[in-house]
């Protein structure tokens, strides 16, 4: 009885870490293309103001946009990586998928 | 009677379908109150008013539950404890670990403050989220910024604190790029959507219980508008059960995201 109430409660924390993990992750990576946006776009008003060029601005808005992209799957899908490898060293590989080969 | 009845209802009073007028669309004038009373040039309004009162309520609730301790608690310290544990193993906790236990009074009185005032919508004679007025929502996010910020220079010093917000592995050539984005999105976006999130949810969902109050009001007539009024009215229902469930909801993300705020400050994230 003791034991099975210590596993329900070490499951309940599990999933309440992984739910924080999640609300964290999903918030950082729109504050990321927020943040890229923000920076680079100033950047380019301020560069803009000074070059007497209005199109900076806009132009640095969607470079902090690609920036915050790529920045964003280098950051998150390397933490994806020990979960590719266990599947590599352990699991079967997984069979293509129907509609990628075209055998229907 | 307060401000907001009297602007929504001074419309919508007499007006219904058919009747030669249009429908009193709810706007920002609903967000605006006549001070109750004033003091000089100030002047205390109702959102002041459900301010103090909530905050009053959480102080009181807790101060009464364990005014009097007992081991094995009875009455209120039942529910006392039950709201505590509550905040402690599904927001402190899985953020945290046990050696944030020191912040659970800080994360407890965040969590219900804000979910009592998001409830004040739902409240007859309230009526009102005060959290929908962006002016209570800043107190709080600047209470937390300060904080993580506090705790950051303070336990990872000046330079590591700034240095650990770049993952490690990085190029040294790429760092130039990446910091303007960083010190963005920590500096200015992090606290900027903490704030706006809870406002916007609770502007949009008082804006939306609103439409659908004055629309069951104006269509109510004995016409066909009558069986858009059922409509309606089943709408408030549905809205007032979604906001039962947004209230909760925006006061546990708030928290939930200050606790994960604040164990990035205590030890580098990477």
């Amino acid at each position: 009885m003791g034991l099975s109430r210590r596993e329900a409660e070490s499951r309940r924390e599990a999933e309440g870490k992984g739910r924080a993990q999640g609300l964290e992750t999903g918030w950082t990576i729109m504050s990321y293309l927020l943040g890229g946006m923000l920076a680079y776009g100033g950047i380019g008003w301020l560069v803009g103001r000074a070059v007497h060029i209005s199109m900076l601005f806009p132009i640095g808005m969607l470079a902090g946009l690609v920036i915050s992209l790529v920045y964003i799957v280098y950051r998150f899908g390397k933490q994806q990586a020990p979960s590719s490898k266990q599947s590599k060293q352990g699991a079967e590989p997984r069979p293509p998928r129907k509609e990628m080969t075209g055998d229907r | 009677m307060t401000g907001d009845v009297q602007v929504v209802a001074a419309p919508g009073g007499g007006c219904h379908i058919f009747s030669g007028c249009g429908y009193p669309a709810p706007g920002l004038q609903d967000f605006e109150f006549k001070p109750i009373f004033t003091i000089g040039s100030f002047g205390f309004t109702k959102p002041m008013l459900i301010a103090v009162l909530c905050a009053i309520s959480v102080i009181v609730f807790f101060a009464f539950a364990f005014s009097r301790p007992r081991l094995v608690p009875r009455g209120v310290q039942n529910l006392g404890e039950l709201a505590i544990l509550t905040v402690r193993d599904q927001v402190l906790r899985p953020a945290l670990g046990r050696k944030g236990d020191g912040y659970l009074p800080l994360l407890v009185s965040l969590f219900f403050y804000i979910w009592l005032m998001n409830l004040m919508e739902l409240i007859p004679f309230f009526q009102f989220p005060a959290m929908s007025r962006i002016g209570f929502v800043w107190p709080l996010v600047g209470v937390v910024y300060i904080l993580y910020l506090y705790l950051g220079f303070k336990n990872q010093g000046g330079w590591g604190y700034l240095r650990n917000m770049i993952p490690p592995g990085v190029p040294f050539f790429i760092l130039p790029i990446l910091i303007p984005v960083e010190v963005a999105r920590f500096f200015i976006v992090q606290p900027f959507t903490l704030g706006i999130r809870l406002f916007a949810n609770m502007f949009a969902g008082h804006l939306l219980l609103t439409i659908f109050y004055l629309a069951t009001w104006y269509m109510l007539s004995l016409s066909i508008g009558l069986i858009y009024a059922v409509g309606s009215a089943f709408m408030v229902l549905f809205v007032f059960l979604l906001e039962l469930l947004v209230d909760l909801l925006q006061a546990f993300i708030f928290t939930t995201l200050t606790a994960t705020y604040i164990a990035s400050s205590l030890e580098a994230e990477h």
